[in-house]
């Protein structure tokens, strides 16, 4: 925090637009790799769309797999952002104006990559439009009593309010580049600021709807991951069928979103030179918050075995028994090393704000969530109530591994695009934190 | 960005000197805008005291996908009765998922379309009095007016201790 009090309204201006300048070849090798990487795995989405499922390794019972996976990992993902963007600032905590962007812009690409997967889930993709409501010859409805109507809703929801609250957000910064920039740059600028001036008028106006985009925002973190975890708690199979699911899945979206938000932001300092910005004192707190969410998480994870025993029902006792101790209990173990053991280590200050240390246990964490969901899911399925189809014969095949990997390579893109052409830090806020300029002070009222 | 109409306007360096420029100026009765790099809550309640009208709008529209979710659910399910999992035609318990959904969505577009609407943005053409410094570290304060009685306003801001006060003209 020192080091920020020390900058003036002008360098925060400055740094901000110098940004987007500094990219170099590190930038275009990271770009160049992402589009190659998209390509293979839009190869491999091509190739089972015109094959069929088939290609994947869906097998009785786990027709819900890797694919779903994903979903749930990257709506989880683009928890951090809003909790930061729009909680946070209802709670006034001043350690989300540096890095409240980074985590937004996260939301909406999270978000996007996200909304691929029940598409490319589906098989038959070009009848995604089955799932709106729309009249049709038939006359048919959706059924909204099912949670992937439910899922479709507040997906959709989620995503639209997500960008609209990123694009709103960022009008006052981009007006500040577009006075900087010139050439094609300035006309981007000058259109995405709709012509803000910064009169009173537009702040008056912008303050109020900011604070309503958070009001909404929100509950709306809370209910997407909830309506997430409805998908499974609303059926009856077995590891699947709990009341506490929403909480537990909106406190792992967090610990992942945040994990998440911590990884990129390490090499993002260094690379851009931020660390006035972006202090020991940010990834101090975020860490705190990690490690919170992380004590969540854990103490779910006991609830769920304990009333799978205390419950006295065998087929959750079965199917809890075979999560630690079955065929797949590697992918369990992976989840529980890296969700429950590994952010142990930031009780210590130390590890907190030791950055190689973090960014060590972040990508950690991370491994450990995308194998929360694998688990939750994929074992669960095969361990049915049907002993007949216990075969445990799903294993992920190279198209599934070439779209996640494509998937991942689509979030960095957009990313890389965001950190090259957009204000990369809020110019409006980081001056919110800075003293005002007095003449005398105190008496600005 | 071009100047299109005329007035006064005066360049700040110091917050304090700005409010207090402005409020001679709102008590000697001239219309007055300020431009700043970011929000300054005690400039705001000396140019524009009044509440903003995007609350209301929000609000119509919170209420409107309240409305329109839950008759969405509710009408669609009569349409085509069809007991599923053994619930209610009209289940009011998941429909509830749907209302509140579509009461944040309508909510936050409606939202969006006052700030635009109040804010006066899109605002390409709106430029008078404008200039690069108020995005970067200086504060604006802009009088709309004739030649002279923009001449008397520059004045006002030149005693109150801007840096800079002139007569613009478009």
């Amino acid at each position: 925090m020192t080091e920020m009090t020390s900058l003036t309204y002008k360098q925060v201006n400055e740094d901000v637009a110098a940004i987007g300048h500094r990219v170099g070849k590190a930038w275009w090798v990271a770009f160049l790799a992402s589009v190659a990487v998209i390509i293979t795995g839009g190869l491999c989405l091509a190739y089972q769309v015109h094959v069929g499922l088939g290609v994947t390794g869906y097998t009785r019972p786990a027709m819900w797999a890797v694919y779903i996976t994903n979903f749930v990992f990257w709506v989880g993902i683009a928890h951090s952002g809003t909790l930061i963007s729009a909680v946070l600032f209802l709670f006034r905590a001043a350690w989300r104006q540096s890095i409240y962007r980074i985590s937004e812009a996260m939301t909406v690409f999270a978000v996007m990559t996200a909304g691929l997967f029940p598409l490319i889930h589906l098989g038959r993709v070009w009848f995604f439009y089955w799932l709106l409501p729309y009249p049709n010859q038939r006359e048919l409805w959706v059924n909204f009593r099912s949670p992937l109507i439910w899922d479709v809703f507040a997906v959709s929801t989620y995503f639209t309010v997500s960008t609209v609250f990123f694009i709103t957000g960022m009008i006052p910064d981009v007006a500040a580049l577009r006075d900087r920039a010139t050439g094609v740059r300035r006309k981007l600028y000058t259109l995405l600021s709709l012509g803000w001036r910064g009169s009173t008028r537009n702040w008056k106006h912008y303050a109020q709807a900011y604070l309503y985009f958070a009001a909404f925002a929100t509950p709306l973190v809370v209910s997407v991951h909830s309506v997430v975890s409805w998908d499974f708690a609303m059926g009856l199979n077995p590891g699947w069928h709990s009341t506490i699911f929403a909480p537990y899945f909106v406190a792992g979206a967090i610990f992942s979103g945040m994990a998440l938000v911590i990884t990129l932001v390490i090499p993002l300092r260094r690379a851009f030179g931020l660390e006035k910005y972006i202090t020991e004192w940010h990834f101090d707190s975020m860490s705190k918050l990690v490690l919170f969410t992380g004590c969540v998480v854990t103490y779910s994870y006991l609830v769920e075995f304990f009333i799978a025993w205390y419950s006295g029902n065998p087929f959750e006792r079965t199917a809890f028994w075979d999560r630690a101790f079955g065929p797949m209990a590697w992918g369990f173990w992976i989840m529980a090393v890296f969700n429950c053991m590994v952010p142990q280590m930031l009780w210590w200050k130390r590890n907190r704000t030791h950055l190689p240390t973090l960014f060590l246990i972040t990508i950690g964490i991370n491994i450990g969530m995308w194998f929360e969901r694998f688990v939750i899911i994929v074992q669960s399925l095969n361990i049915n109530f049907d002993p007949w189809v216990w075969r445990g014969g799903y294993h992920p095949t190279l198209i599934e591994f070439g779209i996640t990997a494509g998937s991942f390579a689509w979030f960095f893109m957009y990313f890389l695009l965001f950190l090259r052409f957009l204000p990369v830090l809020s110019i409006a806020e980081l001056k919110e934190v800075l003293p005002a300029p007095l003449r005398r002070q105190g008496r600005a009222s | 960005m071009s100047q299109t109409k005329s007035g006064a306007l005066g360049v700040f360096q110091y917050l304090d000197d700005a409010i207090a420029a402005a409020r001679q100026l709102k008590s000697a009765g001239y219309t007055v805008h300020a431009m700043t790099p970011t929000l300054y809550p005690e400039l705001q309640a000396t140019v524009d005291p009044g509440p903003s009208g995007v609350r209301w709008v929000t609000l119509t529209g919170a209420l409107l996908g309240i409305a329109g979710g839950a008759t969405l659910a509710i009408w669609t399910s009569l349409d085509w009765p069809l007991i599923t999992g053994g619930k209610e035609i009209v289940s009011l318990a998941p429909y509830l998922v749907i209302t509140f959904e579509s009461m944040v969505l309508v909510g936050s577009i409606f939202n969006l379309l006052a700030m635009l609407v109040f804010g006066g943005l899109p605002g390409w053409m709106r430029a008078e009095g404008y200039d690069q410094r108020f995005s970067e570290d200086r504060i604006g304060l802009w009088v709309p007016a004739d030649a002279a009685t923009a001449e008397k306003a520059a004045a006002v801001m030149q005693a109150e201790g801007a840096e800079e006060a002139r007569v613009a003209t478009g």
